[in-house]
């Protein structure tokens, strides 16, 4: 499947989820699915939207976070997949996109072009919900799935090496107080607190 | 908890200062990798139901964790030592300095003053300047009287002027990590 029919399938699901993207393929696809104020683009910190995620979903607990990682990124930060794992918050739903290559830099292949297999990783790290598709109806309801059920889930998206070009704004400040306001807008502070 | 100093007048230790600090200033989600120094510290922060704690595998996690946390809605600090900092740069450039989004770093100190091994000298000793070189605004506690003062300060500036603020725990004010 291409990586953007992925992406519209998990875009055509979303409400008031928040959702962090990796730099580079993931951020430029997830733009160009249609772009949202609950959309925050990385545009640096190469493996480091999970771990974001992570952070907003403690601070979110009563709504779901969504993680969009290519595989690259995510191999970038296995210590971060253990850590989420571990501190397993149960409205953190990661998508990675898993193409095998770093599609930005020139397609060079990655470890999961042969032995790698994220899924056994995820599992293995504590993850919950595991699990690849490579067609949209599979896809579909795996998301639907993890976007249901308690998590943290992990879904993989097998897609080809598809690109966009689609640039989200290069002006961090402003995406970050849009991505703000609209988290504020949208109700939902933190709840746990004593 | 004060333990009386050497005229038997109680003081109250460094990490109770910082502790409280944090709680003042509605610090709320820590993310942390464990250290002799900052471990007293962190044993009462995972006890106080105040706090959301993220025990780290690497330390390079806590500035994303950090930012998402502060992005939805939570002031954050990250404990660590000088060690750990050299795996944070790309991610405290990409997300913390680019987005302008604040939190406060505590460092344990080691390398300098009262190190006894000769690996963490390199990377404890240029830990200010790496601090400074990034732009990261850096205090370095070393006197209990200003303690207070001084953290309180650090945590009024990072989250009025939206950048991460680092706080060096000195060997002096903690005493280091005995060999």
């Amino acid at each position: 499947m291409d990586s953007i029919e992925a992406v519209r399938l998990l875009r055509e699901r979303l409400s008031d989820e928040p959702v962090v993207a990796s730099l580079g393929t993931p951020a430029f696809l997830l733009y160009s699915a249609g772009d949202r104020p609950l959309n925050f683009y990385m545009w640096a910190a190469m493996g480091m939207a999970s771990s974001v995620g992570l952070g907003l979903a403690i601070a979110q607990p009563s709504r779901r976070v969504v993680v969009l990682d290519g595989d690259g990124a995510a191999l970038m930060n296995l210590g971060g997949m253990v850590t989420v794992g571990w501190r397993a918050p149960p409205n953190l739903v990661w998508m990675v996109l898993e193409n095998g290559v770093f599609l930005e830099t020139g397609g060079q292949p990655i470890a999961t072009s042969e032995r790698a297999d994220l899924v056994a990783i995820a599992r293995g790290a504590g993850l919950l919900n595991v699990a690849s598709a490579d067609n949209p109806a599979d896809l579909g309801a795996l998301l639907d799935h993890a976007l249901a059920e308690p998590g943290p889930s992990l879904v993989v998206a097998r897609v080809g090496p598809d690109a966009s070009r689609d640039l989200p704004p290069l002006d961090p400040v402003r995406l970050k107080h849009r991505f703000m306001e609209e988290l504020s807008r949208t109700g939902h502070g933190h709840e746990s607190s004593p | 908890m004060a333990s009386p100093n050497a005229d038997g007048i109680p003081q109250t230790s460094w990490w109770e200062i910082v502790y409280e600090s944090l709680k003042a200033h509605e610090v709320r989600l820590v993310a942390h990798v464990p250290d002799q120094v900052l471990a007293p510290l962190v044993r009462e922060i995972e006890a106080d139901p105040f706090f959301e704690v993220v025990r780290l595998t690497r330390e390079e996690e806590g500035v994303g964790v950090l930012s998402g946390g502060y992005l939805g809605g939570l002031r954050g600090a990250l404990l660590m030592q000088s060690s750990g900092l050299g795996n944070c740069f790309n991610a405290l450039g990409g997300l913390p300095l680019a987005y302008q989004i604040p939190f406060l770093i505590v460092i344990s100190q080691r390398g300098r003053l009262g190190e006894f091994n000769p690996s963490q000298v390199p990377m404890g000793r240029a830990t200010p300047r790496l601090l400074e070189a990034i732009g990261i605004e850096t205090v370095s506690l070393e006197h209990q009287a200003e303690l207070a003062e001084q953290v309180d300060q650090a945590a009024r500036t990072c989250f009025a002027t939206s950048g991460p603020v680092a706080l060096i725990i000195s060997t002096l004010l903690s005493g280091g990590k005995r060999g």
